[in-house]
């Protein structure tokens, strides 16, 4: 890979709880690109948290090297403060940690640590409200309270792009809120990425979402990477996602489904145009269906 | 006993207090507008709706944990407004929430299940002989003593969902409890309380937003800006996608698919809702 933003080698991770050890993480091996959006998935308990914990400096490795944006985050001497400018992170639920009494306050918030002059603070934060699509004269002086639940995530999301990171990670980002706030979501994560060049890392159970956004996909299972690829890589192997604890998205479900029926289609279906033309096309397995009892069914 | 619904919800309106401002200024907006839903014992309803359309709203309604600002609601005939009553119909109508952490506080798995009964102050053994039965209902009778902190979500909820089991209300209700778990083992919750619904008879109510956990229910509820909106079996309610879609719900994609295929021109029957169903209409 040309520029990776993070490379990880044969990173190992073990917790110690009293006299028993756990292997969260064995021998992982992989790059992020700058500017690409990956996604990690895998059930709870495969590795996830531990691992991103690993890209902001809140574990070290037990063994192997991690390296974000060109820090060393298993040295002694990382620079941590600055690993954590760079790497902003959106934990689930994130409206939970809304606390201030007013949306520019919240967002204003984690530049001010930055020790920020005033003015620059300021520019930030109405810079990330804008981008986010809470324009701040409309929405600066509220209180978070009084927003809608899309709306204080996307507060909670602008509290973190405030800080100008170059890594943004979501762990489940949009669990919780309905297609309508989904949708804009991703709408507005897809701006950031565009004028801000952001690289994303999602941290998901929400196949549709991986689908949509990642370009690239990690697999965790105990501890280990079992697969990586793009989204149509990864969601053809419905079998062994299964394995693993995890479901494709219900079109691909439906696919093994129809295959399982007998029906022969093309091996690398992914989106549902193609889905939709492979089964209007293939007239031979459905036209059993034609008969004049269903066709009266309506 | 009576005939009648084991839920009445006759003309609820319903707004959370706005302490701070006075009324004029900012009145409170009304999250349930003169809402009424029977429900009958055995039951198996799906509450729909958007973020904010005052589902967990008729949720807290239902065992009182929120009364009416009008109207009122009765749990087997009884109105949860009647301070006297208000044991009676919580151990009618058990709730479990998004998340089970805010919902388990014991260190081992049998004493959270046990909790319930516990403080209701019931002997001991038949504790033991509830919680056994409540634990192996939800599937979980090989956990007992491991601390929470050690399961996986799915397993947690189970956890939560059993401790509710072991107070055999006769109504549960979850409110958006698979949301928070993986794909899989939000088919294991939902595939387990259909089944405790069949096994045990009862009334269960499950709030969501996800179209595809309605599939499975009887009747599915949706209500928008404080109403209900639509009220009918899945098959009914899955056939305008376009009006789902307008009430911000996410159609899944498979049933946006066997629509298309529908028009055009293969005769999908429009009954069918399920992911296997829609597979064997297409390959019988």
């Amino acid at each position: 890979m040309s520029d990776p933003i993070i490379e990880v080698h044969q990173l190992s991770h073990i917790y110690q709880t009293g006299a028993t050890y756990k292997a969260a993480l064995m021998d992982i091996d992989l790059e992020v690109a700058r500017g690409s959006c990956v996604a990690l998935i895998g059930v709870t308990g495969s590795g996830k948290t531990t691992l991103i914990q690993h890209f902001n400096g809140l574990l070290r490795p037990t063994t192997g090297t991690v390296l974000v944006d060109g820090i060393d985050v298993g040295a002694n001497n990382a620079d941590l403060r600055a690993l954590r400018q760079r790497v902003g992170m959106l934990f689930q639920f994130p409206e939970t940690q809304l606390f201030e009494r007013t949306v520019y306050a919240d967002v204003a918030f984690g530049p001010q640590r930055m020790k920020l002059g005033r003015h620059e603070v300021r520019a930030r934060v109405i810079a990330a409200l804008e981008m986010v699509g809470l324009p701040h004269r409309e929405f600066a002086w509220r209180s978070p309270l009084d927003l809608s639940g899309g709306q204080k995530r996307r507060v909670a999301l602008a509290g973190v792009l405030a800080m100008s990171p170059s890594i943004l990670i979501l762990d489940e980002p949009t669990v919780g809120l309905d297609a309508e706030a989904r949708a804009e979501f991703y709408a507005y994560l897809h701006h950031v990425r565009q004028t801000q060049g952001t690289t994303i890392i999602l941290v998901t159970h929400d196949m549709t979402e991986v689908a949509l956004l990642a370009e690239q996909l990690f697999v965790l299972a105990d501890g280990r990477l079992v697969l990586q690829g793009t989204p149509r890589h990864v969601f053809t192997q419905v079998d062994q996602l299964h394995e693993w604890g995890l479901a494709a998205p219900p079109l691909h479900q439906l696919l093994l489904l129809l295959r399982k029926r007998g029906l022969a289609l093309p091996p690398a279906l992914f989106t549902f145009e193609e889905v939709f033309t492979a089964l209007v096309s293939i007239p031979c397995g459905l036209e059993k269906n034609v008969n004049p009892a269903s066709s009266h069914r309506e | 006993m009576r005939a009648g619904p084991l839920l009445d919800i006759q003309h609820v309106t319903y707004s959370y207090p706005v302490p701070e401002r006075p009324q004029a200024e900012n009145p409170a907006i009304p999250v349930l507008r003169d809402l009424s839903l029977q429900i009958q014992e055995g039951e198996y309803v799906v509450l729909l709706g958007h973020n904010g359309s005052g589902k967990s709203t008729l949720a807290r309604l239902c065992n009182g944990l929120l009364l009416p600002d009008s109207g009122r609601v009765l749990v087997d005939g009884h109105d949860t407004s009647d301070a006297k009553q208000l044991r009676r119909i919580r151990e009618s109508v058990g709730m479990v929430f998004q998340n089970p952490d805010n919902q388990l506080i014991a260190t081992v798995v049998e004493d959270d299940v046990a909790w319930g009964l516990a403080v209701r102050g019931w002997p001991r053994s038949a504790i033991k002989e509830r919680v056994d039965a409540a634990m192996a209902a939800v599937g979980i009778a090989g956990l007992s003593h491991l601390p929470p902190s050690r399961l996986s979500g799915g397993q947690r909820q189970r956890v939560a969902l059993a401790g509710i089991v072991a107070l055999r209300p006769r109504c549960i209700i979850t409110d958006e409890a698979t949301s928070m778990l993986d794909p899989l083992s939000r088919q294991e919750i939902t595939g387990l309380l259909h089944q405790l619904h069949q096994e045990q008879n009862l009334t269960l109510i499950q709030i969501t937003h996800l179209l595809e956990e309605a599939a499975l229910a009887q009747r599915v509820v949706v209500m928008s800006e404080g109403q209900v909106v639509l009220d009918g079996p899945p098959a009914m309610i899955f056939r305008n996608l376009p009006l789902l879609h307008a009430l911000k719900l996410e159609i899944p994609e498979p049933l946006l698919l066997a629509e298309r295929l529908r028009q055009s021109g293969l005769p999908i029957s429009p009954d069918v809702v399920t992911l296997s169903a829609i597979a064997e209409e297409l390959v019988p």
